[in-house]
């Protein structure tokens, strides 16, 4: 099963779906996504590929047919709906987030504690722990390779003051942050603003210790027992059984 | 007798449907006005998206409406939907053989809500 997702991943990561046609200065959009503060700020809710006249950053976005799909944190920009808690690295079915067909498959980086909106496939490649969902598959070299051009995404997310999950477990075994396939992730130092307390760092010892950022906030949510945190507006996509599913 | 006309109005007032997308572009309308919208009154009008159009405002966003023969041409013609959206925030999506267009050119929903719903409730 791990071959085949490894394999699947391998054949997707640099798909280049057919190139749309640009009209004037739209930038396409698909699935929900923060929009900028000189926007107006917030989420966007358009799940359906859309077109805005500003740009998207590459830190927080994948390009999936000429469109930008968010695969940041959306909770961090007052998403309000439907959140699954992750922790660490994992893959992200791209195609599946915005329920398009051709398969995409790319990596999220955000070291520690962290929401998205959808749900990961069942299979071995995550299991849930407090909460959360750790990724334990065996990563292709891709992984690695991509990761220099995002992981500057935990230093994007650090001064956002925002309610991040709880998860304060010993990570399952075979988790990727403590793998072979993770040897250095660095820090950032934690810091306090806006009187909420953000303490970095826990260690985890698994043969390599590793220093994860896993911001613990004083006040939040902890997250306990069932992976599914947060119900809430319908509409958004989730993975089950390998299958996209909208509601 | 009797049972197997029963059998073949339901078997047409089901394929009438079309599952739960729309057929018709006062099918789309209604849908908007049961999912709390406004839409305004939709004239006929000649855009490049498609042969059979209609344009309107719902909730002050304008929006187009074409009709097309089959489900692919909708789906086809959502890219020069894209080109009626123009410099502006918008979204082209086929509902079955009805393409919805929408174009915020005032700036009334910058959250996207009301334009996720106009193209997701006709779907409903």
């Amino acid at each position: 099963m791990k071959l085949r997702f490894a394999l699947i991943v391998l054949a997707c990561v640099f798909a280049t779906p057919a190139a749309a046609k640009k009209y004037g200065k739209q930038v396409r959009f698909a699935g929900i996504h923060p929009v900028p503060k000189g926007e107006g700020g917030g989420i966007c809710h358009i799940e359906a590929p859309h077109v805005h006249i500003y740009a998207a950053n590459k830190l927080e976005y994948r390009t999936y047919a000429d469109n930008n799909v968010f695969v940041g944190d959306p909770v961090a920009y007052g998403w309000d709906g439907p959140k699954y808690a992750y922790k660490g690295h994992h893959p992200i079915q791209v195609n599946a987030v915005v329920g398009m067909p051709e398969p995409y498959v790319h990596f999220c980086y955000i070291n520690g504690p962290h929401y998205h909106y959808w749900e990961p496939p069942e299979g071995p490649e995550f299991k849930v722990s407090g909460g959360a969902y750790f990724y334990v598959g065996t990563p292709p070299p891709v992984y690695v390779e991509a990761r220099p051009a995002y992981i500057g995404i935990n230093t994007y997310y650090e001064p956002i003051v925002y309610t991040r999950p709880v998860v304060e477990v010993e990570p399952p075994h075979g988790w990727i942050m403590v793998g072979a396939a993770a040897p250095v992730i660095v820090a950032p130092r934690g810091r306090v603003r806006g009187g909420v307390g953000v303490v970095g760092g826990v260690g985890v010892s698994a043969g390599v210790h590793v220093e994860v950022p896993a911001p613990t906030i004083g006040i939040g949510v902890h997250v306990g027992g069932p992976a599914v945190i947060v119900g809430g507006g319908g509409g958004h996509g989730k993975f089950k059984h390998k299958k996209f599913k909208r509601h | 007798m009797r049972s197997w006309l029963l059998v073949a109005l339901a078997a047409a007032a089901c394929s009438k449907s079309g599952g739960n997308k729309p057929t018709s572009r006062d099918g789309v309308i209604e849908a908007w006005k049961k999912g709390g919208l406004d839409p305004s009154a939709f004239k006929e009008t000649k855009a490049d998206v498609g042969k059979d159009c209609a344009s309107g405002t719902v909730n002050k966003l304008d929006v187009l409406v074409c009709t097309f023969a089959n489900e692919k041409e909708a789906k086809q013609a959502e890219d020069n939907g894209l080109a009626w959206v123009g410099d502006s925030t918008g979204v082209s999506k086929a509902q079955g053989e009805i393409l919805i267009v929408v174009a915020d050119r005032k700036k009334v929903d910058p959250n996207g809500k009301t334009m996720n719903q106009i193209i997701t409730l006709p779907a409903k």
